[in-house]
């Protein structure tokens, strides 16, 4: 009695069990492929500025050291604002999906005055989403210990007094419009600056603001 | 009379000699303030270098304690976990220099902005532009410091450390303007080189005036002598070679104490197109301003309008009469009475000259000019208008200075020669132009019953001056 040719296979492959991972496995890697693509096409400068609210975001940026360095080093959108790794990345595009719903449904952030009256919450988020992670996107390209800096004792300062504190804390305001931090940002002020800027009334941020 | 006088001067300058600080020292050394040195050492090692050398670093005093701020504040920032403001203002140091911060509230110093609101417009939008507020008149007057919604100090009003400067936590001054930060040196204070950032130049050239003075070539000869590190330095006591700027203006001398009002010594204003004595008012919350002698003394206790224009209630008055009596105390620790006095005759006298003979007639015609409407009313678009300007301004309180503070060079020639000169030989020949017609009878209206203008109409009086008509001139 001859043995079957696949003898040494458990009884449970069958013929369809191994049609059924290959085409699983092939999906898995399509899916994988897709999710990496994803979230690479999602990160870019030209995904994110599809939107109006964030070409007004990218106008500081692109005339931040982070657009030009004399390195030719660019960092985009995501390279910053979406965490290394494909899971997490994807993670954090699936949490931006309320920042796109928010633009779909919430104020006319394209609106430059709405826009920039909602801004400093914005970097306050924005802030708090880098300390949580311990800036875990500037370390992408800047290693701590690697710092040396131009000046003398750049690399001192950040081998001995930035113990225990991460790039957020100290550089704040390197890309986009410049905000106070979160603890001394005073709203009205603001508000003032917004009106003279877009030549509004006295207290329309204000009122605009409340809406 | 002297014991009141001087009695009237402790309460002016509330502490006696050098006044030092008496709060406990639990009042700083904030704990929060210790980890700012070893970054800022690398840093900025300049200003961590020269606090490390300073009496506030042997007192334990550190970064925080004069930079904390509270999160309310308008100028506040968060600087590594911190809430700082950059700017430090006299109320900071007011914390534990009370006095200091009592005196110099009120002073022509802490007031230099108002002292020059003014004049201000027409200079920077006439005759400059914007730029030149910002790098000139509020880098010694001081700026009014703005804040940007995006937290960061306007640019436009800082850096300043103008002694006026209105500060964001409404005070006003800069106590670095003297004491340069982050050394805060009373010994830089007390140096003359302190003042000359400001008074200097063609308009208050007291740097240029002190230098020429014997009292200046005594100080430079001596300068080793002047204890100027002193833990106190009482003139006629801890030193006695010679005064410098802040000797006279603010030190202790004999019985006399310090005080941080550098005014209030002053009888005169000089830097004015006409001179007048001035009352100092002191009102009770320890504000104060100057009233012109020719008005009546305010009582203790009736209101009295402030500079920015709302009422006080007057605490005490010092007269001109007291304020020269203070001053003239400085000069009596090397000066006897009647030397001083006599001294203080001659500078009158100059300022009086100033006045009668060129400082009213010349406001008086440019006030005829202004309301016949033969000068527009914008200022400086019209020759004289930068002629009378300078004579007041510029020589006119050349003279004035020169004379107080005993520079001959700067009393006649750069002074009171030129003002005549150009009263003379620009003020008048442009007036003609202006007036036409009616220019005869305006300048005798104002100058025609002052004798000292006489020798105008006086033609033929020759005189060997010009080197003409002299023996050695002629030719042989």
């Amino acid at each position: 009695m001859s043995r079957p040719q696949y003898w040494w296979l458990p009884d449970f492959i069958t013929r369809h069990v191994v049609i059924a991972l290959v085409l699983g496995g092939l999906a898995g890697i399509g899916f994988m492929v897709f999710l990496i693509e994803f979230d690479h096409y999602t990160s870019s400068e030209a995904f994110c500025t599809s939107c109006h609210s964030m070409v007004l975001a990218a106008e500081p940026y692109r005339e931040s050291a982070h657009y030009l360095p004399v390195s030719g080093v660019r960092a985009s959108c995501g390279d910053c604002h979406v965490s290394p790794g494909v899971f997490a990345a994807t993670w954090d595009h699936f949490l931006g999906g309320k920042d796109l719903f928010r633009q779909i449904f919430g104020a006319d952030y394209d609106d430059p005055v709405v826009n920039t009256l909602h801004l400093p919450d914005a970097a306050f988020s924005a802030r708090e989403w880098f300390r949580r992670n311990d800036s875990h996107t500037c370390r992408r390209c800047h290693v701590q210990d690697a710092i040396v800096g131009k000046r003398a004792d750049t690399r001192a300062i950040h081998q001995e007094d930035a113990k225990g504190k991460t790039c957020i804390d100290c550089h704040i305001n390197l890309v986009h419009r410049k905000v106070p931090s979160q603890a001394t940002f005073k709203r009205e002020p603001w508000n003032r600056m917004v009106d003279s800027e877009f030549g509004l009334e006295p207290g329309t941020a204000a009122k605009m603001l409340a809406e | 009379m002297k014991p009141l006088l001087v009695a009237v001067l402790c309460l002016f300058s509330a502490g006696t000699f050098a006044a030092k600080v008496t709060l406990s020292p639990d009042n700083w050394n904030d704990p929060a303030g210790k980890e700012c040195v070893s970054c800022h050492t690398k840093s900025s090692a300049g200003i961590a270098g020269q606090w490390k050398g300073s009496a506030h670093a042997k007192a334990g005093v550190n970064c925080m304690d004069c930079h904390k701020a509270s999160v309310d504040d308008p100028d506040a920032i968060t600087h590594e976990g911190q809430t700082i403001a950059t700017v430090v203002s006299p109320k900071d140091c007011g914390r534990c220099h009370t006095h200091e911060e009592q005196q110099q509230r009120g002073s022509v110093h802490a007031e230099a902005v108002a002292v020059i609101k003014e004049r201000m417009p027409a200079m920077v939008t006439n005759v400059a532009g914007p730029a030149i507020e910002a790098a000139g008149c509020a880098q010694c007057h001081g700026s009014t410091v703005k804040l940007m919604a995006n937290g960061k100090l306007d640019p436009n009003t800082w850096p300043n450390s103008g002694i006026g400067r209105i500060n964001p936590d409404g005070s006003r001054g800069s106590c670095s303007s003297c004491h340069g930060r982050h050394s805060f040196s009373k010994a830089q204070a007390r140096e003359p080189q302190a003042c000359v950032r400001c008074h200097s130049g063609p308009d208050s050239p007291d740097k240029e005036v002190y230098e020429a003075s014997k009292h200046g070539m005594a100080f430079a000869t001596n300068r080793d002598q002047m204890n100027l590190h002193g833990e106190t330095w009482v003139a006629g006591k801890d030193y006695t070679a010679a005064p410098t700027c802040a000797t006279c203006h603010m030190g202790a001398a004999g019985k006399l104490p310090s005080t941080h009002d550098v005014g209030m010594r002053n009888a005169w204003n000089l830097n004015t197109p006409v001179s007048e004595r001035q009352h100092l008012v002191v009102f009770k919350d320890g504000g104060k301003r100057e009233l012109p002698e020719s008005m009546k003394a305010p009582k203790r206790g009736s209101r009295v309008s402030r500079m920015d224009g709302s009422l006080g209630e007057v605490k005490m008055v010092a007269t001109p009469q007291r304020r020269r009596q203070a001053m003239t105390l400085v000069c009596r620790e090397c000066h006897g009475k009647d030397f001083a006095d006599a001294f203080m005759k001659q500078f009158d006298g100059v300022v009086q000259l100033y006045n009668e003979k060129f400082g009213k007639p010349a406001q008086a015609i440019m006030q005829e000019l202004y309301s016949q409407k033969k000068l527009s009313p914008t200022p400086f678009d019209e020759p004289i208008e930068f002629t009378y300007w300078e004579l007041w301004h510029d020589e006119g309180a050349r003279a004035r200075h020169g004379a107080s503070m005993a520079s001959p060079n700067h009393a006649w020639w750069e002074g009171m020669y030129v003002v005549g000169r150009n009263f003379y030989s620009r003020f008048l020949p442009q007036l003609r132009e202006v007036a036409g017609a009616d220019a005869d009878a305006m300048i005798e209206r104002h100058l025609g019953s002052l004798q000292q203008h006489a020798w105008i109409k006086a033609p033929n009086k020759s005189s060997p001056l010009l080197g003409v008509g002299r023996p050695w001139n002629t030719d042989e």
